[in-house]
């Protein structure tokens, strides 16, 4: 399993991209990752919901590849998911690379 | 529209007003007003749908502005800091309200000064009572979340990151951060401009000049000694980069192995289409940026005396949801002739700048 954050937006607008192996996930966060894959109840694409008059939020593009299955998640941090932020703090913090 | 006893209402576009509907308009607008303020809870709850209608009709200023009233209105500066002790929750513990002697650290002091300054710039130069012209209470939330690299504004309050160390120091640092932030809510309740694509690049370029012109405006600065920068400072000495943003030279504010160099473009031919970001609203807002400064230098003199009230007579009176950038060009046109005169050197000066960016503006009819 592979897991790519891409983050846009916030007032500096400056883009980073994170991506980790699955298997240097804690356990628990591979669950998460897996679980997040098959939840339908997760929404795809809720990145243009956010407060009225609301700017400089961050904006997110999380794809899961886990072997052929792919998910992405477009979302933003109004509407992220608290399993996925959690995915997404450890993957930002812990990954090594960063890039635009 | 006209109204006949025992016959239908019709509107101007020649609809039929429901039977609920129609009643409401034999009330006049003003005596609705007064309902609204003060009637009973289901005489208002009538008058507002009544008012409402009218406003389908006729627009949306009036029905904006009533809701505001339907709240305190204050004449006065009211600020009130929070400290979200490094985790996300929203406001945070009460630091600092407004009055109260210095505390709370730097951070909050520069929340509340900076905000007081913006404050101050709207009323002084624009005689804007607040963020929403009803003396709204201007809420900030400092020490958000953990090395936290964001400022932003969420639809009622701003928001301030400490910065991780490592790119950015904290983002009260820069006055024109905290006007940027605070500009967002005037356009929120002005013009409205959809956070996404060209509308949401001019949201995001009206809160970078607003931004500018309170830095200006607190150092007392003409056009040409000013820096034009956004975020001067928030780097940290491992970034080689001077701001966020150049109003001036965009592109040109960072240049660095980590974080890349700046993306902005300052003409049209170098427009960037891309879905990250909303659309680019960080990146495309370099050109609306640069027709400003370059507005405002060749006026010369104080930027928010013309350039600045052109561009604040456009967010709040004319541009709406869905402008772009060639609607936001013809109505700075159009305004600086309202202001200053037809083919006055206002006008003349709005035309080149925009034009030097890669829009030719386009009188309307």
């Amino acid at each position: 399993m592979r897991i790519r954050v891409e983050r846009s937006g916030g007032l500096a607008g400056i883009p980073i991209s994170n991506e980790i192996d699955g298997k240097d996930l804690p356990s628990g966060l591979t669950r998460t990752a897996k679980k997040i894959m098959e939840d339908k109840s997760v929404p795809s694409l809720s990145i243009k919901l956010s407060p009225r008059g609301a700017a400089d939020h961050y904006t997110y593009k999380i794809s899961i590849q886990d072997g052929r299955n792919q998910r992405v998640i477009e979302c933003n941090q109004y509407n992220i998911e608290d399993d996925l932020k959690s995915l997404v703090n450890y993957i930002e913090r812990n990954s090594k690379r960063r890039t635009n | 529209m006209f109204f006949k006893k025992n016959h239908n209402i019709i509107n101007s576009v020649g609809h039929i007003l429901n039977p609920g509907d129609q009643i409401c308009f034999i009330i006049p607008e003003y005596m609705n007003k007064n309902i609204v303020e003060k009637g009973t809870k289901k005489q208002k709850e009538h008058a507002w749908k009544n008012l409402i209608l009218t406003e389908q009709l006729r627009g949306r200023r009036l029905v904006t502005g009533l809701m505001s009233s339907m709240f305190s209105v204050s004449n006065k500066l009211d600020r009130t800091i929070f400290d979200a002790g490094n985790t996300e929750n929203l406001p945070g513990t009460l630091v600092r309200r407004e009055g109260e002697k210095p505390k709370g650290g730097k951070t909050v002091s520069e929340a509340y000064d900076y905000s007081g300054s913006t404050y101050n710039f709207y009323k002084d130069i624009f005689e804007r009572n607040s963020i929403d012209t009803r003396g709204m209470k201007l809420d900030s939330t400092v020490h958000y979340g953990e090395d936290y690299n964001n400022a932003f504004w969420n639809g009622t309050q701003m928001v301030y990151g400490d910065g991780d160390g490592e790119i950015f120091q904290r983002f009260t640092k820069s006055i024109d951060v905290i006007g940027h932030e605070l500009t967002h809510g005037v356009t929120q309740y002005e013009a409205a401009l959809e956070y996404e694509g060209q509308p949401g690049a001019l949201n995001e370029s009206f809160s970078d000049v607003f931004g500018s012109l309170v830095k200006q405006y607190a150092l007392k600065q003409k056009a040409d000694k000013a820096d034009w920068l956004i975020g001067a400072g928030l780097f940290t000495n491992k970034i080689k980069g001077v701001a966020l943003r150049s109003m001036k030279e965009p592109g040109s504010a960072y240049n660095d192995p980590t974080i890349g160099k700046d993306p902005q473009p300052g003409h049209m031919k170098n427009y960037v289409n891309t879905s990250s970001d909303n659309g680019g609203v960080h990146i495309n807002s370099g050109i609306p940026n640069r027709a400003f400064y370059l507005a405002a230098i060749e006026l010369g003199g104080y930027a928010w005396e013309r350039a600045g009230r052109i561009w604040y007579i456009s967010l709040t009176e004319r541009l709406r949801e869905r402008s772009n950038f060639q609607k936001s060009a013809n109505i700075t046109y159009e305004v600086a002739g309202t202001l200053y005169g037809k083919s006055s050197h206002e006008q003349n000066a709005v035309k080149k700048a925009w034009d030097q960016v890669g829009i030719k503006v386009k009188a309307m009819k």
